[in-house]
């Protein structure tokens, strides 16, 4: 499966079909890091294994890497649902990107275009495995007093670094409302107010968008399991509105329904 | 100090809402002065952030309302709205804000008493749960404003 | 740094009794940005509005609030006074410590302090107020009437007679709609085809009128005053140019068992047909669904005798592209069938009938030449039974309402009946008689007094079928509930006026709100009852709710004077509250990403995504952009967009903000 996904990385970039190969590689330390393959010959410097999980569409929408030429991008099942996600939101257009496709049981997938791709990725149920599901639960069963001391507790450790939000596939706005201050929207400091505005802006931001991929939790410093807040939206979407939308927070049914507004 | 009184911060409709408050005034039916009502042109218009606001703000309580769905003057802001409240409500009851404090409604432009029995149970609820201290403590802020609201 | 004037108006007591206005007023001069804060008794009147005047020239203030009623009953004389003072009017904002503050409370501090922030807050929010320009939209003088019944029929007359141009789109093959069935009409008893007939001829004849029979809407797309329409002319296959009306191809067509709509089932048609004599435009259509030749492939007959070869089998549907600037809706209403009806027999029993089948009996164009005969064997019955709101006030049918109609169309049958079969006997049960309007009491009077019709009040219970005869059960309520039992020979049912078919696609299509029946709803129920709620598109007629002819009639002269008003200007000025998306220095030219999911958001399509494009033409983003002349300025897309690229003028978000902040 290697010697195929690099084989696939040579010929795309020797056809001249894609100037870069976006995939993964040895880092320092026994880290795997993004690699940007240019050339056929160092296709053999990919590798794929299961600490490969970064999600590398994060780089597509980069005005750098869009320099480059048109990309292929090494693609695990999230990565595929952030391409999806992207085209939808007209970040990605077919025929912009390759994509080389890595199955659940490590195949590569071909896909002749992204449109083949976003059919594949979406007969694949978007849903929380076993332990997300039950990370969620633990925290519904708490009541709301230790909910509360929860979160201020995790999130009191949030230094506002933004990481989480760099590391984001779906946080490509050039001008993140975080940064507005005309009117400041999310208070500045990086005192129990501002991160809590912080954290409810970027989770509803991302409702309804996020492919739960995890690497804003990956990316946090201080490991505050800061998905969890768009996993418990991927749940209420799935429940309350039945998940069929593209993009739940635009989209309504006459009869949705809810048991609080009186 | 005297009995505690809460800030009550309500962000209306244009067409239905606030009409119908205006017509609890011409109607002259008596309600609690806590109430701050902020005019939107539409449920649709309502931006979380400013519900989240209005607490940092020193709110011990917000109303949410506009027209009952299939009467929104634009036809749909409100079916649009609705959604982002089941997600948001959710979202910060799973991060234990106390939702307690926000009431949400549909109150019709011919709704008068309603509006004025909205506003009562609210400030009443919420002068039962009290000041919303945990939130208030999140920032210095909070106590500035507490200051401000004793005089 | 901003001069803003603050102006708290007593409104007598009505403010001043429980708010302390000048402690209001002296609250506010203490505003950082205020410069001139004053209360007064009556701020709308005008030394009042003259206060106001001078203070903005003599402190050339650059913002004003007004504290007094509320901004919906104020604000536009407030606005106006200050745009006469040379202050853009939208610099101008009020806050409302009457309806919202003075009456709803005791007199207290509290009630004070209150006011005291609701001024504060406006203050905040004026000094973010930009002045904003009327928008301004050329308007395209021509209007489409959908549906041509009698309202769509007098709308287009009106518009046309004040020299506008007028598409008329009917969905049948001939206008005239419900009108053109009835026999003689309530309250005068004049024959509708007499008086309906003149009318569509000159509908027909009018140069400003172009009509499109047999043709429905596609699509709409645009605004007020910029509408697109597709209509779908459907193929009659007939080519009408030739065609001249003779009526050999339906004489000779061998199907002729078709049951006619025109008839209520009652009578029977061939499958090319006009659909009655006096049909406007008397041209006929092949009914596909029942024409041999369609069918079988085999026939032709009908272009064999036609003596001007206009038979066109192959002619298919077209598609015309209109440019209409308002929008007349008047695609009227049905009435329920008899099998609705599980108690009166599911329709099984033909002789009971609705409504408007017997006005085809006792029309003298009808299938009996205006003979009351009963339709299972021709016999003129001896006692005809009608009953009242059937289907209608009905909860229990999903019909809460009442058809308005059917009291007087009852009472006319009755009469009618009686007119025509003297000795027979003419039963009514209703529940209670609507007859309000000019004569209507003193009709159906008449047809109790007069005609000897006899009402019974009650509801029936159940029909069957006994011996040739219907046997009605009911009570009689008047008379404590007694059980009655009429042995009848034909029974009418005033069945439920309801909406007509496809009204809720239609709706959709337009993007009009209709209610829970699909009738489509009015902006206002009282103040603006011919306007929808999205501007440019009026209503005419039943479609709105079962109503009678003069009030169609008033109403369509209504649509088409709201038309016609609109068509007085060139330009169409509109309130400049709608949606902007940033547009900002290059390299970003906009903190739109361009993601476009406020595009559907939007319940007016208003937005749309543009390539912003360097001096040399080279597409450097992709940006959303709101189109002024559709977005109505609701704030949805405002309150969707992440990276709040868009806002909305009157309510940006800085605005709101600043209000918030100072509550
Ligand atoms: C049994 C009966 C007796 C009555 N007697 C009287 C009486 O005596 N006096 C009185 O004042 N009133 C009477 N009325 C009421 C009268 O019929 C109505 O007031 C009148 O017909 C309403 O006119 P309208 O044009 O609004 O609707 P309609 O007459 O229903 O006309 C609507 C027209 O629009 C067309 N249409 C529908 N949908 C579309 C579409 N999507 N696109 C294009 N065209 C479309 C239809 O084909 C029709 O031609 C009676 C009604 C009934 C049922
Ligand atoms: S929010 Fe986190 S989990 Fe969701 S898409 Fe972004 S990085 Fe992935
Ligand atoms: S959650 Fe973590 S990654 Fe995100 S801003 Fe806070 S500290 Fe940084
Ligand atoms: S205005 Fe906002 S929501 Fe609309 S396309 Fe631009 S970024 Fe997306
Ligand atoms: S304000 Fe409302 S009508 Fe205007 S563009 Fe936005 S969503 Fe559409
Ligand atoms: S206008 Fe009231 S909810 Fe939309």
């Amino acid at each position: 499966m290697l010697a195929k996904m690099r084989q696939k990385a040579k010929d795309l970039l020797s056809s001249g079909v894609v100037s870069t190969v976006i995939g993964y590689g040895e880092g320092s330390g026994n880290r795997v890091r993004a690699l940007f393959i240019r050339k056929p010959d160092d296709a053999d410097k990919l590798i794929l294994d299961e600490r490969c999980v970064q999600n590398l569409a994060v780089y597509l929408t980069k005005r750098e890497v869009r320099a480059l030429g048109r990309p292929a991008v090494v693609a695990r099942v999230p990565v595929m649902r952030t391409i999806q996600q992207l085209m939808f939101e007209k970040q990605v257009a077919e025929g912009e990107v390759a994509v080389i496709g890595i199955s659940p049981d490590s195949q590569v997938l071909d896909f002749p275009d992204l449109k083949s791709m976003a059919e594949y990725v979406s007969a694949i149920p978007f849903e929380l495995s076993a332990d997300e599901k039950a990370a969620v639960e633990k925290l519904e069963k708490m009541t709301a007093g230790e909910r509360w001391n929860f979160w201020l507790d995790v999130l009191s450790g949030c230094s506002k670094c933004y990481a989480c939000r760099q590391s984001c596939p779906l946080c490509y706005c050039e001008r993140c409302t975080v940064e507005c201050n005309q009117p400041q929207w999310v208070s500045v400091p990086s005192h129990g107010l501002g991160n809590l505005e912080w954290h409810i802006m970027r989770a509803m931001h991302l409702a309804g968008r996020c492919v739960n991929c995890g690497d804003c939790f990956r990316a946090c410093p201080l490991e505050i399991p800061l998905n969890l807040l768009t996993q418990k939206i991927i749940t209420d979407i799935a429940d309350k509105f039945g998940g069929a939308d593209e993009y739940a927070l635009n989209a309504f049914k006459p009869d949705d329904k809810e048991d609080f507004i009186r | 100090m005297s009995e505690f009184e809460p800030k009550i911060i309500a962000f209306v409709c244009n067409w239905c809402t606030y009409a119908g408050a205006d017509l609890t005034g011409t109607s002259r039916i008596k309600y609690a002065s806590n109430v701050r009502i902020v005019r939107l042109p539409c449920t649709g218009r309502i931006d979380f952030m400013l519900l989240m606001k209005a607490f940092s703000r020193g709110a011990d309580g917000v109303i949410v309302s506009g027209c009952h769905p299939n009467d929104c003057h634009y036809t749909s802001g409100n079916f649009h709205a609705r959604r982002r409240w089941i997600v948001f409500k959710s979202l910060l009851d799973f991060m234990g804000i106390d939702v307690r404090r926000i009431h949400f409604a549909w109150v019709s432009a011919a709704e008068g008493a309603k509006w004025a029995e909205v506003v009562n149970s609210v400030v009443n609820d919420v002068r039962a749960l009290g000041p919303y201290d945990g939130y208030k403590n999140l920032a210095p802020i909070a106590a500035d404003w507490r200051i401000q609201d004793a005089g | 740094m901003s001069r803003i004037g603050v102006f708290i108006c007593h409104c007598g007591e009505n403010i001043n009794g429980t708010v302390d206005c000048a402690k209001v007023a002296e609250a506010a001069s203490r505003v950082p940005g205020v410069s001139h804060s004053v209360d007064y008794k009556y701020m709308c009147s005008d030394p009042g509005q003259s206060m106001i005047k001078e203070a903005i020239k003599e402190k050339k203030l650059t913002g004003v609030v007004v504290g007094a009623c509320s901004p919906r009953m104020h604000e536009p004389t407030f606005r106006r006074a200050c745009a006469e003072a040379g202050l853009n009017p939208y610099l101008c904002e009020m806050a409302n410590l009457r309806e919202h503050c003075s009456w709803v409370h005791e007199k207290s501090e509290a009630t004070t302090r209150k006011a005291v922030d609701l001024i504060k807050s406006m203050i905040e929010k004026v000094k973010l107020n930009q002045p904003l320009q009327p928008i301004k939209v050329p308007v395209t003088r021509a209007a489409l009437v959908l549906g041509g019944g009698i309202a769509g029929i007098q709308a287009s007359l009106d518009i046309a007679n004040a020299g506008h141009q007028v598409i008329m789109v009917e969905r049948e093959p001939s206008i005239g709609g419900h009108m053109s069935q009835l026999s003689e009409t309530f309250p005068t008893l004049d024959c509708s085809q007499c008086i309906l007939t003149p009318r569509m001829v000159e509908v027909a004849q009018h140069p400003n009128i172009t009509l499109h029979t047999y043709s429905e809407l596609e699509s709409l797309e645009g605004f007020i005053g910029n509408f697109k329409a597709k209509i779908r002319n459907k193929a009659r296959c007939v080519d009408e140019k030739l065609c001249t009306g003779c009526g050999m191809c339906a004489q000779k067509c061998p199907t002729k068992k078709i049951s006619s709509e025109f008839n209520a089932g009652l009578g029977m048609r061939s499958a090319i047909y006009v659909p009655f004599p006096q049909a406007v435009p008397n041209k006929p259509v092949i009914d596909k669904d029942h024409c041999t030749f369609f069918q079988k492939g085999k026939c032709k007959v009908c272009e064999k005798v036609c003596p001007t070869k206009a038979i066109r089998y192959d002619q298919e549907d077209r598609i015309i592209d209109v440019e209409v600037g308002a929008v007349v809706l008047a695609t009227g209403f049905d009435v329920l069938g008899t099998d609705f009806f599980p108690e009166y027999g599911y329709g099984r029993y033909k002789d009971v009938i609705n409504g408007l089948q017997f006005e085809r009996l006792a029309s003298a164009s009808g299938p009996t030449l205006g003979v009351i005969k009963r339709p299972s064997d021709g016999k003129v019955p001896e006692t005809v039974v009608f009953v009242a709101c059937a289907g209608s006030r009905d909860p229990a049918k999903g019909i809460e309402y009442c058809s308005k109609i059917c009291c007087m169309y009852t009472a006319k049958h009755a009469m009618l009946y009686k007119h025509k079969v003297h000795e027979g006997s003419a039963y009514v049960f209703y529940m209670d008689i609507r007859a309000g309007g000019k004569m209507y009491d003193e009709f159906v009077r008449r047809a109790i007094e007069e005609d000897d019709v006899k009402y019974v009040r009650g509801r029936v219970s159940r029909i069957y079928e006994e011996d040739g005869k219907l046997v009605v059960k009911g009570a009689d309520t008047l008379l404590g509930h007694e059980p009655l039992e009429i042995r009848a020979d034909l029974v009418v049912l005033a069945t439920a006026g309801v909406a007509s078919s496809g009204a809720e696609e239609l709706a959709q299509k337009l993007h009009v709100s209709y209610d829970s029946h699909h009738f489509f709803a009015e902006a206002h129920p009282k103040l603006r009852p011919v306007e929808t709620n999205t501007a440019g598109i009026f209503l005419a007629g039943a479609c709105q709710s079962p109503r009678d002819i003069p009030e169609t009639v008033s109403q369509a002269s209504g649509a088409a004077s709201k038309v016609a008003g609109l068509f007085s200007q060139e330009e169409l000025t509109r309130e400049p509250l709608v949606a902007v998306v940033n547009r900002t220095a290059p390299p970003l030219y906009s903190t739109c990403t361009g993601c476009g999911l406020c595009m559907p958001a939007c319940p007016y399509q208003a937005i749309e995504m543009e390539e912003i494009r360097t001096r040399d033409g080279t597409v450097v983003k992709v940006a959303a952009k709101v189109n002024p002349g559709l977005c109505q300025g609701c704030g949805t897309c405002v309150a969707l967009c992440r990276v709040k690229a868009i806002d909305l003028q009157g309510y940006t978000n800085e605005q709101i903000y600043a209000e918030l902040m100072a509550l």
